[in-house]
């Protein structure tokens, strides 16, 4: 049997179901092809924060700002429920050298609208207990919030089905069908399905896909290994991150040549806790290709880290321990857009840490992008084309 | 079907109902892991020692049983408190 649709969407994680949700929205008819099954990779192995104020002040912070702002109303648009909280969140601060360099950084996020503020140790304690004496204070954000990522994966899937779109689980694209330079479909494991658009929503297995068009897509698979505890009654506020993660981040010549292991594995402290009272602790940041083991050095370091900063975390029993894959780009920023000189093939990946937050407004731009050839903000600098040579 | 054969508990730590074990189902579930993905079945406090055998059960109509992947339960298999963890090689 031959398929047909206007668009495919090679990928069913929180991405491509976004994507597959707005376009069906906006009257395409969509088909989504899922290797697996929903929440299969990363989006259904992560934390769950959408937190605005981990983002640098730029295009990322806009972009967050504008999916922060989508959130609101998602769970009733979706009509399912996608256990949105929005709780505020915080970025623990340790010394002083973090401090200035946090201080900087909130400055710049303020004029980008953001609502955020430097607290001091007493005022952050009131905000989430069990905090370590050493800190000197945190960040503090009424606008960050949380969402159970597979929740989200499950409701765009059901809420795209609704309008039309059909979704392929356990088929896999093998490959994409060209005439000339003219994207015509793709081939995949239960035969091929014709169309003139395909959008590339596959996670850190992007670049897999690109290869299949001669493409080079500069995407990373960056393990995060995380731990769950047993559920406990509301012991985590709201998000809560480490300093030392954005110092990490954004300016990773400072711990290039450090010794230690935490920082080696990339270790930063992501804290959270789920509706049913998991709470989640993270992170790790590590490339070792497409491995997602969880190892007993990681899982030590991510604990050890984490009841350094909040000790009040020691009497908890953890109960399971997962890895995910996130999509790293070099630029910390995803590939949105179509490709030149590839008429058709359309890049939706690459969110690296922050495909949860920033899922609905990517779902946005790409809609319009197909539907209207622009959007509603400037994202050239999310051109996919930004890292091929000569350009 | 009457309602008492539906109110039938499948996974007694998260409660799920058989009902929403046919429902996962019918969207496309067709692993251990996806029934515990769309109903929380088997993420409890056994993981899954007491219903996964009832869920397979229910998906072998669907698969053959060689080709129900058996979900990812990860170390550690008991709970295991956390300064105990990072303690352990600390004395
Ligand atoms: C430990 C960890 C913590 C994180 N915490 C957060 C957080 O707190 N907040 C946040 O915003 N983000 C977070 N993230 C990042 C977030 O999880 C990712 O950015 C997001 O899930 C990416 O979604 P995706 O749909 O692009 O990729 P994925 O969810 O990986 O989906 C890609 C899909 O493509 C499928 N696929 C691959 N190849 C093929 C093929 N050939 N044919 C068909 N299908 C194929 C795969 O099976 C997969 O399901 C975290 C990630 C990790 C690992």
């Amino acid at each position: 049997m031959t398929r047909k649709a206007d668009v495919v969407v090679i990928g069913g994680g929180v991405i491509g179901t976004a994507v597959a949700y707005y376009l069906s929205k906006r009257g395409k008819k969509v088909m989504v092809t899922e290797r697996y099954d929903h929440a299969s990779g990363a989006s259904g192995s992560c934390d769950q924060m959408i937190i605005l104020q981990s983002k640098n002040p730029g295009i990322h912070l806009k972009l967050a700002l504008a999916s922060g702002e989508m959130y609101q109303t998602l769970a009733r648009e979706l009509e399912y429920d996608i256990e949105y909280h929005n709780r505020g969140g915080m970025i623990l601060i340790e010394n002083e050298s973090e401090l200035k360099i946090m201080e900087d950084f909130v400055a710049r996020q303020k004029q980008i609208g953001l609502q955020v503020e430097i607290l001091e140790r007493k005022d952050a304690a009131k905000l989430q207990r069990g905090l370590a004496e050493h800190l000197v204070g945190s960040t503090y954000s009424p606008q960050d919030a949380h969402v159970n990522s597979i929740r989200l994966n499950l409701g765009f899937a059901r809420a795209a089905t609704k309008l039309g779109a059909e979704i392929l689980l356990e088929t896999e694209v093998t490959g994409i069908i060209l005439k000339g330079d003219q994207v015509e479909g793709v081939e995949t494991t239960q035969g091929p399905i014709h169309a003139p658009v395909v959008i590339n929503a596959a996670g850190a297995w992007a670049p897999q896909i690109g290869r299949m068009v001669g493409l080079d897509i500069p995407i990373k698979p960056r393990r995060g290994q995380i731990i769950i505890t047993e559920p406990v009654p509301p012991y985590v506020t709201g998000d809560v991150l480490s300093a030392q993660y954005i110092v990490a981040k954004y300016n990773p010549d400072l711990i290039k040549n450090s010794e230690s292991r935490a920082i080696q594995l990339g270790v930063g402290l992501a804290l959270s806790q789920t509706e049913k009272g998991n709470i989640l602790i993270g992170a790790t940041r590590e490339f070792v290709g497409y491995d997602v083991k969880t190892t007993r050095e990681g899982i030590k370091e991510i604990l050890k880290n984490a009841t350094r900063l909040v000790p009040g975390l020691k009497e908890i029993n953890f109960i399971r321990t997962m890895g995910g894959l996130r999509p790293y780009t070099p630029d910390g920023l995803p590939l949105l857009g179509p490709v030149k000189g590839l008429e058709g093939f359309i890049m939706a990946a690459g969110h690296e840490g922050d495909g949860i937050a920033l899922a609905p407004v990517t779902g946005k731009i790409i809609a319009d992008l197909v539907m209207d050839g622009k959007t509603f903000m400037d994202v050239e600098a999310l051109n996919p084309n930004r890292f091929a040579p000569g350009s | 079907m009457s309602d008492a054969t539906d109110k039938v508990y499948i996974c007694r730590c998260e409660e799920v109902t058989k009902e929403e074990i046919e429902q996962a189902i019918r969207e496309g579930a067709t692993t251990l892991t996806g029934i515990k993905k769309r109903t929380h079945a088997g993420m409890g406090l056994c993981q899954g020692r007491t219903c996964r055998k009832l869920i397979s059960g229910m998906l072998a109509g669907k698969k053959e049983p060689a080709e129900i992947i058996p979900p990812t339960s990860r170390p550690p298999v008991r709970t295991a408190k956390i300064s105990e963890f990072v303690e352990e090689d600390e004395v």
